[in-house]
């Protein structure tokens, strides 16, 4: 089929087709709506991903993403030093963030040990974990990977590397979403519901 | 398009857009199935917890062109018991590895679902270290590549049995050899697995032979699917 954009309309197309969960109509749809836009707004836009693609890097203690060498968490004094939570992605953090329970510091794992996938131990940023146990005052260590096989095999292997430092190793509890239905709970997740149990007061 | 019953085990998962899983499941009428899952990432998903890698299910299913999309899941076996512990969990993760890159995509395998619900379930029960080359070995015999184990491959002598040769196929004795050694032991007990015993092989106190068992059977495994077995190399670390 003969081209039938011009070429600029069209590389705009096929870019913003290679975003997740954009397919061909989408990213059209959404082409002819940047075409309508004022310039400034526009240029905002594209402002706003180079700004954010050349300035956000990886912060050097944590790998969470960061503008600066140390990540606004990392470089916070009042946050309790003492207190590490490891999670899969950056985003995670994000989640445990927005709980406001938690008040030390985090660790992020780039990813979840997946056999099947490939991803072993050394793909993920666990020396770099181990080396901050070896030189900070990290006493406890919170486990925070997502409740499904893949984050829970990490969980168990990263707990039988630091186990033996003497540390506090802690996972995070797994059972009922508020809101939810015991009738549809599952199994697994009722059950663990019911071993975490604690006595009300 | 039509709804059907059926059950399984899940092998893998992949993501699939925001909140979706795409479920790869063997099931035991029609055979390895990929079923789409709408919304288990979410933590009000009534299922996503049962559709974990190495669940045992009961399914409901809608037919689709392409991909099937799930309904309804019950639990037939928990895998409460392989989540707690690491290794159990990776030596499940090894079988399903070897299951998934065997089995064809929707083709009825009843006697390979029957044989991965068994061994699942007998790393539930009892975790011995020869459950998972049991398995690879009964699997192997099962795709029509079983081992010759009794007489030597090249020249058919049945004493002195000292070598194994996974491109031969099979033992050989001392004047033919190739490939790795295998101890007396080492070949006794997979005799056992592949011979009817398996149980008994199983029950078997665990000597250096055990050892040797479980690398034979990884490579005849390996050999087979020409790749390597990334499970394996990780359970076999820890």
């Amino acid at each position: 089929m003969a081209a039938v954009y011009a070429q600029a309309v069209q590389t705009l197309i096929d870019e913003l087709g290679r975003l997740p969960g954009i397919g061909p109509k989408s990213a059209q749809r959404i082409t002819f709506h940047l075409l309508k836009l004022p310039t400034e707004d526009a240029e905002r836009l594209a402002n706003a991903i180079i700004t954010a693609k050349a300035r956000v890097r990886f912060c050097e203690q944590c790998f969470n993403v960061s503008e600066d060498e140390l990540c606004s968490i990392c470089a916070d004094p009042r946050r309790d030093q003492t207190v590490l939570c490891v999670v899969e992605e950056a985003r995670d953090i994000i989640a445990v963030e927005r709980t406001g329970e938690f008040r030390g510091r985090y660790h992020v794992l780039m990813g979840a040990i997946s056999p099947i996938d490939g991803v072993g131990p050394e793909q993920l940023k666990i020396r770099e974990l181990l080396r901050r146990l070896g030189s900070d005052t990290v006493q406890e260590i919170i486990l925070c990977t997502n409740p499904n096989v893949e984050g829970e095999a990490t969980a168990m292997y990263l707990a039988r590397l630091i186990k033996p430092l003497g540390l506090t190793v802690s996972r995070i509890a797994s059972g009922l979403p508020v809101g939810g239905d015991l009738e549809y709970a599952d199994e697994l997740t009722l059950g663990r519901a019911l071993e975490g149990r604690r006595i009300v007061d | 398009m039509s709804l059907y019953r059926d059950s399984g085990v899940v092998l893998r998962t992949y993501k699939l857009g925001e909140s979706d899983r795409i479920v790869v499941i063997l099931t035991l009428g029609h055979g390895k199935i990929r079923a789409v899952a709408k919304g288990v990432r979410k933590t009000k998903s009534r299922f996503g917890g049962r559709l974990e890698p190495l669940s045992n299910v009961s399914l409901l299913v809608y037919e689709g062109r392409e991909l099937d999309t799930i309904s309804q899941v019950e639990t037939i076996d928990s895998l409460g018991p392989l989540y707690g512990d690491l290794d159990r969990l990776t030596q499940g993760l090894s079988l399903l590895e070897v299951v998934d890159r065997i089995t064809p995509d929707r083709e009825p395998v009843p006697h390979l679902h029957r044989m991965l619900v068994g061994a699942l379930r007998s790393l539930e029960s009892r975790p011995l270290p020869l459950v998972v080359p049991a398995f690879f070995w009964k699997l192997l015999a099962a795709e029509g590549v079983r081992p010759e184990l009794d007489v030597c491959v090249r020249c058919g002598e049945a004493d002195n049995l000292i070598a194994f040769d996974m491109n031969e196929g099979g033992v050989l004795c001392r004047t033919c050899r190739t490939g790795t050694p295998i101890s007396a032991e080492a070949l006794r007990l997979t005799r056992m697995i592949l011979g009817g015993g398996m149980n008994a092989a199983l029950d078997e106190p665990v000597t250096p032979a055990t050892a040797e068992v479980r690398h034979l059977a990884t490579e005849a495994m390996e050999h087979h699917l020409e790749r390597r077995l990334r499970s394996v190399a990780l359970y076999e670390r820890l």
